[in-house]
């Protein structure tokens, strides 16, 4: 199958030459709804897909509902404590079957001809079943559906719409390891807390993933927020900061000098008495977790993708963003804080605090990386020429001759963002 | 704390009409929708502070759960100077705002503070996009001889989300 997007197939929207030391991806890739249609069916119809925090349903019977690849879904915890996720139609007639966005429910009732099925899928009742035979056979073959695959890593719970796709595990390979890390900083675990950020952009979800991924804008694009650390007595750099390709399109940056961690590595604005407790907490995690272990997960600052939408920050303090792209042009966001259980009330509210005038789109730092999507978005129609196609390109070479010497990519380079589309030519260009 | 209560209280607190908060509510939103941040600021007693809800926000304190802007006084006086500089890109050109405030209600008031809601439409305009906030204020504002200031600034959307293109990089 070759699909044609203003005069190239999608297997050649990528374009590596090794020996030019150039990389560029064709900006169809981000505009085009052929190519978008592409990654729906080929990616999320085919991939583990992130799709929440099982501590965002702690309780039996708690339950959310969230769309994830255009697909509505309801995502619970049955009465006997296992997560399960549904495709929130009802199985007679399809109706959108629970039509809260969060609740706690034994049973989801469908308004139209009251339908009732447990929360772990059983059709509980069905009105006028006389008329049905063999009612029972009928029940069970109308139970409600579960999406093919639930899996989770960490208390991360990945679904996948292909039932013959390889286990959780072989798809997270070493991201795994990255997701372990953060999971291990506090004694008592971590955890999703309310006040869930949901916005949207006007941008490609790739361009989400590279914005995260690329560490050449951070100083010029949060200047502002360079100048707000430099005045609360920090000093950010860019200097020995690496990204790691980690296969499979996951991706990972280790920052060392763009922000201290709460309770792992002090700066000014966290306050005196974070830095005592900061000393404390070193402790406790070396004791726990060995010296070496312990500095693994509290030294650096990670930004980690797992291929395809979940980006996991963990750097003042953590955030989950996750990705939901709606067309080519647009892209639905949800961001979680995710803290330490049962830590300190003035830690909490300092974490919160932090992360928020950073990350999301009221932050200090977020809005300004919305704008540069937004702007890449409008800006890639100029170059959209079929009678002059020469210039629809993006350039993403930077720090490849650094790379070709066998030097570790620099957070600063752009092979976080080369690895990502190479994986991505592999799964959505295959004409 | 009831009003006549407040009236009679040793402190002295004087009772303040919605007409005065109103007049408080609208100078604000003048301020912002004309970008005379550094005016708007002085709004604020030292210590205030301001929160932006998240939309499934349902009455906790952002010290315990997520928010859209949870800033304490030094991140409001942040959040200007970034505002005014070049260099908030999200702000560069400035966005046009257009606020509408209705429905002010005084929800208690007590000796020097007074606890006021209402509601507000506010229109964003940038780069062809429109867009439309809606939500509700609740403020906890301090009763000065002189006037009104924010002791503790809140807003709330009623969107189920923010839509494609509706972020916050300015005040909402």
């Amino acid at each position: 199958m070759t699909q044609l997007t203003q005069g190239y197939p999608i297997s050649s929207l990528v374009r590596e030459d090794g020996e030019a030391l150039s990389f560029k991806v064709h900006r169809s890739a981000y505009r085009s709804e052929e190519v978008f249609q592409a990654e729906i069916s080929r990616i999320w119809g085919h991939t583990w897909l992130y799709l929440g925090h099982e501590t965002e349903i702690p309780k039996p019977g708690d339950f959310k509902t969230r769309t994830l690849g255009g697909r509505p879904l309801i995502f619970c915890r049955d009465s006997s404590g296992e997560v399960q996720v549904f495709l929130n139609a009802c199985t007679h007639r399809g109706t959108v079957l629970c039509r809260h966005s969060e609740g706690n429910a034994k049973f989801f009732q469908c308004f139209y001809h009251a339908w009732v099925f447990s929360n772990s899928g059983d059709l509980s009742a069905l009105p006028g079943d006389d008329a049905y035979v063999d009612v029972p056979e009928f029940r069970e073959a109308m139970r409600l559906r579960s999406v093919p695959r639930i899996q989770s890593h960490e208390g991360f719970v990945f679904i996948a719409f292909d039932p013959d796709v390889p286990d959780l595990m072989t798809h997270l390979g070493e991201a795994a390891h990255y997701m372990s890390l953060t999971a291990k900083i506090g004694p008592a675990g971590m955890e999703t807390v309310p006040g869930v950020q949901l916005y949207s952009v006007k941008g490609n979800w790739k361009l989400a993933v590279e914005n995260a991924m690329d560490g050449y804008h951070f100083a010029p694009t949060h200047n502002t927020f360079v100048g707000y650390l430099r005045e609360t007595g920090f000093a950010v750099t860019d200097d020995d900061q690496y990204a790691y390709d980690l296969g499979g399109g996951h991706g990972l940056l280790i920052l060392t000098g763009h922000n201290g961690r709460i309770g792992m590595v002090w700066e000014p604005r966290f306050g005196e008495a974070e830095k005592e407790r900061t000393a404390l907490k070193r402790q406790e995690m070396e004791d726990r977790l060995g010296p070496e272990l312990a500095g693994e997960v509290a030294d650096a600052s990670r930004i980690l993708f797992v291929f395809p939408n979940l980006l996991l920050f963990d750097l003042e303090a953590l955030t989950i963003r996750q990705l939901d792209p709606v067309s080519a042009g647009q892209t639905n966001v949800r961001a979680w804080q995710f803290v330490e259980t049962d830590e300190p009330a003035e830690v909490r509210a300092l974490r919160i605090k932090t992360m928020v005038s950073f990350v999301g789109p009221g932050g200090l730092a977020t809005p300004d990386d919305i704008e540069a999507y937004e702007a890449v978005q409008r800006g890639i129609e100029a170059t959209a020429n079929a009678a002059d196609p020469a210039f629809d390109w993006s350039d993403m070479s930077r720090g490849m001759a650094n790379e070709q010497k066998g030097n570790q990519g620099r957070s600063i380079d752009e092979g976080a963002m080369r690895s990502f589309w190479r994986h991505w030519a592999t799964v959505v260009g295959q004409d | 704390m009831d009003g006549k209560k407040s009236k009679e209280s040793a402190v002295g607190g004087r009772t303040i009409t919605r007409h005065e908060v109103e007049d408080f509510l609208y100078r604000e939103a003048s301020l912002l929708d004309e970008w005379r941040l550094d005016e708007w600021f002085t709004l604020f007693e030292e210590g205030g502070r301001m929160e932006v809800a998240t939309t499934d926000w349902k009455g906790w304190d952002s010290s315990s759960a997520g928010s859209f802007m949870c800033d304490d006084y030094d991140l409001i006086k942040a959040r200007v100077k970034r505002l005014k500089s070049r260099k908030a890109h999200a702000e560069n050109p400035h966005s046009r705002t257009h606020r509408m405030i209705s429905n002010v209600l005084i929800l208690e008031q007590g000796d020097k503070t007074v606890w006021v809601s209402a509601n507000f439409i506010i229109h964003r305009y940038r780069d062809g996009g429109t867009y439309s906030y809606v939500g509700r204020y609740e403020h906890v504002l301090l009763i000065e001889d002189e006037g009104l200031r924010f002791r503790f600034r809140r807003s709330i959307p009623t969107m189920e989300a923010m839509d494609a293109g509706a972020r916050l990089s300015f005040i909402l």
